[in-house]
């Protein structure tokens, strides 16, 4: 602290030294020494204002019209106090960098008791994909992102994350948004994670257990992307209120197969959400939100293993994928200050529903195939989960999972070859702690017991690092 | 109509009008974001009876750490104007509102993004950025609030910057500028003679928010409670800090409404340095009423340690 003050200004400090060496004796010293400080402070701040000057002159060129009308009516105005204001510095990007740049670290150590590489969920597919979203067993390098943001100019940002995990790297995030719509619009364009639901648009380093929820997992997997347009409107009012609309490809969608796109023109897939939140009280706040995803396969039919994951054929689904879901989070501290204690529950409810033909035994494994027969499923899911941070550094949670395997109608071809319920009730229970140094860096420790596949009872154990290097992220509600 | 008939129209006329009168007086106002209580004070300071102020924190709030939670957004969006410190104290939310706002007044660049610390001279601006030093600030100190020279350089500005956004008032803002420039001058003079004594007084603040009130007064920073800015000091921490404090007393250990008094009071029942708790902001004490009180009541609070009656 005190290096910097001095280093404020060499002529400053040489006036400060007199002022020093005074004994503080009687109020006549006292006097004088003050006179010199004013004068000090006098000159530092004319120093210091002519240096932003000089700096700013070769700056000002690029400076807005808005800054120049200012820089004129300061002049208009300086007449009255001659100690007079420096001139506007520049004003401040959102980093020190252009663009700003972020890196996440993670990593974790995983132990469970049954072999994560057979996971699945039973009564939901596809559900390979499970495995790989709790991790390998051991030591574990997990996603690391990579995010740059600025604004392109006036009127446009752009951001852009990708993911490297093991042998993979995936652009997670690449938009643009408008920011000088106006009238509560803003525009995005490009591919990000969809504003559906909670758990959705929120990037793996922040989330508050290791692993999203199941329900997130199996039906959105676990970020579904659009790639495609957004449009967004803040209502006018006092009470929050958000509505939104996405359409896109749809196709960055492992959750509902639709991986290999839908090789069509036109739109597959479009979203709508709408939130309201406000303040209770001086330390809380709530934010509710109702959302739907409806995505259709075309003539492009995506891959569907059998129900109960006991014959290994390939059926073949075409028609609509519907989603339905209902957020709710609520965050408290006490003031509304989250430094020392804060408070955070969320809870999120899905439903899923296929409506189409499937084609079963597409490829004639059994013998049976292929034959196409009308297929509807309706299925859902659920999470609720609360995170308290007791003191600084340290938080608890707990989480509790559970899946509806519902209903499915087909024909009698899918009723024979298992495309039936199999009468299972996926659940799982979390709790994990975590430990922050600093808002940069996290540990954390999570057990979980995951029965999500019947007849196995799988208990796990994470521990995973979290270190978020360059710029200061914001993080949304 | 019945007579009753007619007054009861008539009293709805009566009420329709009042609301369009106030929808109107409400439009005509410049609707001010400010992001700290320091700022809202001086937003109604200067701008009077013409700006509408929501005062987005409060001095309970550690300024950089803020949820931007959905009634941030919708009083972002309805905003004409966002006066806010800057220099990255509200990095890890303001950047949120003003994506989702819609509102294309307020992004940065524009009339009705206005940080103050834009217009004063920053002190600890770090030479290199590491983040090894903690959450370091790349623009130097933001707390400039406390020191009241830099209070009357941001008044200048926000006069200027209404003027800018609501020509038709100009006169009016023109003529509260001076009004309050009058009041804070004579005030100033007050103060700097009232804090004369604390001169040389050696502060341990919690945390680096106090460097410019330290730089007004010609007092000294000892050492911070935090051992890096944003790091709260564990208890290992705590005891080489009682050690280094009682082979280097100091006259205060200093904090915030808003920050952690366990660490603060411990120290200062070992050290038996007196803990003061100083408003940094208006509200921050139950006498920190206006831009004036918080003031008053900051030398008040370090008189009363320094000279113990």
């Amino acid at each position: 602290m005190l290096k910097a003050y001095f280093m404020a200004g060499a002529i400053a400090l040489a006036l400060a030294l007199p002022a020093g060496a005074q004994t503080q004796s009687n109020a006549e010293l006292d006097e004088i020494r003050k006179q010199i400080q004013e004068l000090k402070e006098n000159y530092e701040s004319r120093i210091q204002a002519l240096e932003k000057r000089l700096k700013q002159e070769s700056a000002a060129k690029t400076q807005g019209e808005a800054t120049e009308t200012q820089q004129s009516a300061t002049q208009v105005q300086q007449s009255a106090q001659a100690a007079a204001a420096p001139p506007p510095a520049q004003q401040a990007a959102p980093n020190a960098f252009n663009p700003a740049l972020s890196l996440i670290l993670n990593g974790s150590y995983n132990n469970f008791s049954v072999n994560p590489a057979n996971a699945s969920v039973t009564g939901f597919l596809p559900s390979p994909l499970y495995g790989d979203v709790l991790g390998p067993r051991g030591f574990s390098l997990d996603e690391s992102e990579f995010t740059a943001a600025a604004s392109a100019d006036p009127y446009f940002r752009g951001q852009f994350t990708a993911a490297f995990s093991e042998g993979t790297i995936s652009v997670e995030e690449a938009f643009f948004q408008t920011l000088g719509l106006g009238h509560g619009l803003s525009l995005k364009g490009g591919r990000f994670f969809s504003s559906i639901g909670y758990e959705n648009s929120i990037h793996a380093h922040a989330w508050d257990f290791k692993d999203p929820a199941l329900v997130q997992t199996v039906f959105l997997g676990p970020n579904f992307a659009e790639t495609g347009l957004q449009l967004n409107w803040i209502a006018p009012t006092p009470l929050f209120i958000e509505l939104g609309t996405e359409i896109g490809a749809g196709a960055t969608e492992p959750g509902l197969g639709l991986d290999t796109g839908s090789n069509r023109n036109g739109i597959p897939s479009w979203t709508a959400y709408a939130h309201i939140g406000d303040d209770i009280g001086t330390g809380g706040s709530y934010r509710v939100g109702l959302s739907t995803l409806q995505t259709s396969t075309g003539n492009n039919a995506i891959p569907f293993g059998d129900l109960d994951q006991t014959t290994g054929t390939t059926n073949l689904f075409t028609g609509n994928v519907r989603l339905y879901g209902l957020d709710f989070v609520y965050k408290w501290a006490p003031d509304g200050n989250p430094v020392d204690r804060n408070f955070k529950f969320v809870a999120e409810w899905w439903y899923r529903e296929y409506a189409g033909n499937m084609n079963f035994d597409s490829t004639s494994t059994l013998g049976v195939g292929p034959v196409t027969e009308s297929f509807t499923a309706k299925q859902q899911g659920w999470y609720a989960q609360a995170v308290y941070q007791f003191v600084p550094e340290w938080r608890v949670g707990l989480r509790y999972d559970r899946l509806n395997e519902g209903s499915i109608s087909t024909g009698p071809t899918g009723v024979a070859i298992g495309a039936t319920v199999p009468n299972y009730t996926p659940w799982r229970a979390a709790a994990m702690v975590d430990w922050s140094l600093s808002e940069f860096s996290r540990f954390r420790l999570q057990l979980q017991q995951d029965r999500a596949q019947q007849g196995v009872i799988d208990n796990e154990v994470f521990i995973q690092y979290i270190m978020s290097l360059g710029s200061h992220g914001a993080h949304k509600f | 109509m019945t007579a009753d008939k007619v007054l009861k129209v008539n009293r709805w006329l009566a009420a329709a009008a009042a609301a369009f009168a106030l929808n109107h007086s409400a439009q005509a106002a410049v609707d001010v974001f400010a992001c700290e209580p320091e700022w809202a004070a001086l937003s109604k300071e200067v701008g009077g009876d013409k700006v509408s102020v929501y005062q987005a924190t409060t001095a309970m709030q550690d300024p950089h750490r803020i949820e931007a939670r959905p009634s941030l957004i919708s009083h972002t969006r309805a905003a004409d104007l966002l006066v806010c410190t800057g220099a990255d104290l509200e990095v890890g939310w303001l950047p949120v509102l003003l994506q989702t706002s819609g509102n294309s007044k307020v992004q940065v660049g524009q009339p009705g993004y206005f940080m103050a610390s834009d217009f004063v001279a920053k002190l600890e601006v770090p030479k290199a950025v590491d983040r090894s030093q903690g959450d370091v600030h790349p623009y130097g100190n933001p707390h400039i609030q406390l020191d009241p020279r830099n209070i009357a350089l941001v008044a200048r500005a926000l006069s200027e910057r209404l003027v800018q956004i609501d020509h038709s008032n100009t006169a009016y803002y023109q003529a509260r500028l001076k009004d309050f420039e009058g009041r804070w001058q004579k005030a100033l003079v007050e103060w700097e003679t009232r804090a004369a004594p604390l001169k040389g007084m050696r502060l341990v603040p919690y945390h680096k928010d106090s460097a410019y009130l330290i730089h007004w007064l010609g007092m000294e920073e000892v050492i911070d409670v935090e051992p890096k800015p944003g790091i709260p000091p564990s208890a290992g921490y705590l005891s080489e800090l009682l050690a280094k404090l009682q082979a280097q007393p100091a006259d205060a250990i200093t904090r915030g409404a808003y920050q952690d008094p366990k660490a603060v009071e411990w120290l200062s029942e070992r050290t038996k340095i007196p803990a003061v708790t100083l408003p940094y902001t208006v509200g921050g004490t139950p006498q920190a009423k206006d831009l004036f009180s918080l003031f008053d009541d900051t030398i008040n609070r370090l008189l009363k340690v320094r000279n113990p009656a």
